[in-house]
């Protein structure tokens, strides 16, 4: 588990060739825009049919993921996910049809990799992120104790919108699924003021791909690849790709304090893989990328494979690729 | 540096008479737009008064306007042509001459501006680095000419283009000048006309920074401000109140804080090892491998060694390591004093030894991964040698500078994402009186100073651009 993948960022390459910029159809106008929120920059490019609407419907689908970051940041002690954290051990709070959602559907890939991702894993990040920052490691015993406090089975969740907490120390980061659900919502806002060909891009970690370019049957995006030499792509249409990756491995220390937890031994994950996740959804794709992480090669290939519409590659530095595909192809430009 | 007053009037003149002859030089920074056609706004509303051409034969007429209106007049030249050009600034009354330094100049750039200095006494000779980077925070998204996309994430997000580094760099290679440099604007073939907040930011960066800058204007704004559309001054109307706040620099003489000294070989700007020190705000100070001959790195917590030690400069670091300070040695090889204590094996790459009271680190390959080094050297400080630390702070570089006591005084900021944060800072000392100070609110809202330990924590409500700390204590 990781509480974000700022870190993580993906390295991805999109390259959409138009042949000449000729055949671009003159009624669609391209607008571009970047903005600094989660931690990270967003950027939406949309084509439109006049630069001014497309203009709006991008600041409309900003202010939505500002939105979306109200709710589920941590980092606000004032918000609902705050709100739920402080109060959700001692009685059932309401929290948003946003947040309990997104919940739900963690709650899914929890059951789904028998607990390796876990929304519940915020003592245990907190403590190695302090390790992060420069504090000494933590103890065998603090380890033990933030343990105690996990564990999605946990979470009560009260149909349609109460939470409860069985923990009397468990607290939720959202980070792992936060900004997927976030380029969902901004997909859904600029297709409801009829902008149908966009690109939504959460920091490299995720990104959400809606119709095509002009004169284009899909989005061409280059994926993560730490080797440099496999060089993997996607057409990518109504899809959404997402990328995890460890901390890179400490050059002056002897042990790393990586950003994403694996809750079983609550201790930084370590892997050499980047993992990158084609879904339907950013929601769904954001939440397996971390997942398949957490599960490795072996047992995340064998969850792909019984998931429509999902497909997910492993690349190591030294090129070892593994995939699962039973979704949308991922293609190799590169040696393999 | 000095400031020719004789243009101006009234009390203005006055005003500015008095600050010249009471502030020393390099106690703040200069804007020098550069500009391209042939007549200019007045000065006061441009509320810039040094202009910068681009030499070419037959300026005079236009040097000789740019004067009459008030302004100080540079030419921008190669150093080959800067004989010409200073003859011609000579007979027009220019106010100096800004010598474009490129890489294949720089051996001969110093003695050369030296010799122009001595034939032509009344003129100002500056350096300016032409390698500077539109100050910008980038996403990964470009959009390309042609229309065509392309996505690339060089980095962890948000990427920082910052001129930091290289500011750094020039305050290490030229004593005698600020920093003075420029930088192209990027156009990714967007086409985009630049914003007020596209200037201002790069107006923000080198005040905070104690930089003099030649800040490029687009050719239409320009226009627009010398034929006086209203679109074109009510940018630069927004431009200006940076301008203003970027003068009002504190007065005093600071020198920015560091606890962490980097020492190279060549003083190389682009170095991702400096860019990314100075994204992870760690106050750092560049110096030439002679300097560890002398007693300049004593004040340093840390010392991160890129140039080859010889015998003399091993003895210093092994020296320096037993009095307490950690240094890592990069790309090290061969034997050193330091290596008769017992090594651990801290890593593939890395070998500790503890010498005396500190130690010394080995690393055996080139920083092959800066964005992990930087949070290495960050971890090594700990929290206890942390002089600054931010939170919500990743758009955002923090400059701190010390009075001639040492004291920490003020602290200057620049937010990347040019929208309002809220910044959270701790600083290493106990500081009684926090007051801020910004471009949009003025100076200054009182801060509640937090203590603990050794530091001071405060939340600064709302960084835009640029916001200014002053620090008080008892």
């Amino acid at each position: 588990m990781r509480f974000d993948k700022r870190v993580a960022a993906t390295l991805v390459v999109l390259f959409v060739s138009f042949g000449s910029s000729g055949q671009i159809s003159e009624k669609k106008h391209l607008v571009y825009r970047q903005k600094y929120i989660m931690g990270t920059v967003f950027e939406i490019a949309a084509y439109g049919e006049s630069s001014e609407q497309t203009l709006n419907a991008i600041d409309k689908a900003f202010q939505e993921i500002v939105r979306v970051d109200d709710v589920m940041s941590n980092y606000k002690p004032e918000n609902e996910l705050s709100t739920l954290n402080r109060s959700a051990q001692y009685h059932r709070v309401k929290v948003p049809q946003d947040l309990y959602r997104v919940i739900e559907q963690a709650i899914q890939f929890s059951k789904m990799s028998e607990g390796k991702f876990d929304i519940t894993v915020a003592p245990l990040v907190n403590l190695w992120k302090s390790a992060l920052s420069g504090d000494a490691l933590p103890s065998p015993a603090q380890l033990h104790e933030a343990q105690t406090c996990i564990g999605y089975e946990k979470i009560e969740l009260t149909p349609p919108d109460y939470i409860m907490f069985h923990s009397r120390c468990m607290q939720l980061d959202l980070g792992a699924i936060g900004k997927g659900y976030a380029v969902d919502r901004a997909g859904e806002v600029l297709a409801s003021v009829q902008i149908q060909d966009a690109f939504i891009n959460a920091g490299g970690s995720t990104i959400l791909a809606m119709g095509s370019p002009p004169g284009q049957a899909a989005w061409l995006v280059h994926l993560r690849d730490p080797s440099h030499t496999v060089d993997p792509y996607i057409m990518l249409k109504d899809e959404s790709i997402s990328t995890s990756e460890q901390t890179a491995p400490s050059l002056l220390g002897s042990e790393s304090a990586g950003h994403i937890i694996d809750p079983s031994i609550g201790r930084p994950l370590e892997t050499h893989f980047a993992v990158t996740v084609v879904a339907p959804s950013g929601m769904m794709s954001d939440g397996f990328s971390t997942t398949l992480l957490l599960l490795g090669p072996t047992q995340g290939k064998a969850l792909v494979n019984h998931t429509s519409n999902v497909s997910a590659i492993w690349l190591s530095p030294k090129a070892q690729v593994e995939t699962a595909m039973n979704g949308p192809k991922i293609l190799f430009g590169g040696k393999l | 540096m000095s400031k020719e007053t004789s243009r101006a009037t009234g009390a203005a003149f006055a005003k500015t008479l008095l600050l010249l002859l009471i502030i020393p030089a390099s106690a703040w920074s200069s804007v020098f737009v550069r500009w391209s056609i042939s007549e200019l706004p007045p000065t006061s509303s441009l509320g810039v008064s040094d202009v910068v051409f681009l030499w070419k034969q037959g300026l005079s007429p236009v040097l000789a306007a740019a004067r009459k209106q008030g302004y100080r007049v540079y030419i921008e030249v190669p150093i080959r042509e800067a004989a010409a050009a200073a003859e011609q600034a000579d007979k027009t009354g220019c106010s100096g001459i800004v010598l474009d330094l490129s890489e294949s100049e720089t051996t001969t750039l110093e003695s050369d501006a030296r010799k122009l200095r001595s034939a032509y006494s009344h003129l100002r000779f500056l350096i300016l680095n032409p390698n500077g980077k539109q100050p910008d925070m980038r996403g990964s998204l470009i959009i390309k000419r042609d229309s065509v996309l392309e996505v690339s994430s060089p980095t962890a997000q948000p990427w920082i283009d910052t001129n930091l580094a290289l500011i750094k760099v020039e305050q290490r290679s030229r004593h005698v000048q600020v920093p003075l440099y420029t930088f192209s604007w990027v156009d990714e073939g967007q086409q985009r006309t630049r914003t007020a907040d596209d200037y201002s930011l790069a107006i923000a960066e080198a005040g905070a920074f104690r930089s003099d800058l030649v800040l490029p204007l687009e050719e239409h704004l320009q226009r627009g401000l010398t034929l006086n559309d209203a679109e074109a001054w009510a940018l630069w109307k927004q431009v200006r109140s940076i301008l203003r706040f970027s003068r009002d620099a504190s007065t005093d003489r600071l020198e920015p804080a560091a606890n962490v000294a980097v020492v190279v070989d060549h003083l190389d700007a682009g170095d991702e090892v400096l860019n990314l020190l100075s994204r992870h705000n760690i106050p750092f100070q560049v110096f030439m491998g002679s300097d560890l001959k002398g007693e300049k790195l004593q004040g340093f917590d840390i010392l991160i060694v890129f140039a080859r030690p010889d015998e003399e400069t091993a003895d210093r670091i092994n020296s320096l390591a037993t009095r307490g300070k950690t240094v890592v040695v990069v790309d090290a090889h061969g034997k050193s004093p330091w290596q008769s204590s017992q090594p651990v094996q801290v890593n593939e790459h890395t070998t500790s030894y503890i010498v005396g009271n500190g130690k010394v680190l080995e690393l055996s390959e080139p920083v092959t991964d800066p964005e992990t080094f930087a949070q290495d050297v960050r971890r090594l400080l700990g929290k206890r040698n942390a002089l600054l630390s931010l939170w919500n702070g990743l758009t955002t570089i923090a400059v701190p500078y010390k009075d001639r006591r040492e004291k920490l005084t003020t602290l200057e900021l620049v937010n990347y994402a040019v929208e309002p944060v809220r910044v959270q800072v701790q600083l290493k000392g106990s500081f009684t009186s926090i007051r801020y100070e910004s471009a949009e609110h003025g100076c200054c809202e009182s801060l509640v100073p937090i203590k603990h330990d050794e530091f001071t924590e405060f939340v600064i409500p709302e960084l835009r651009v640029a916001g200014r700390v002053h620090l008080g204590s008892e």
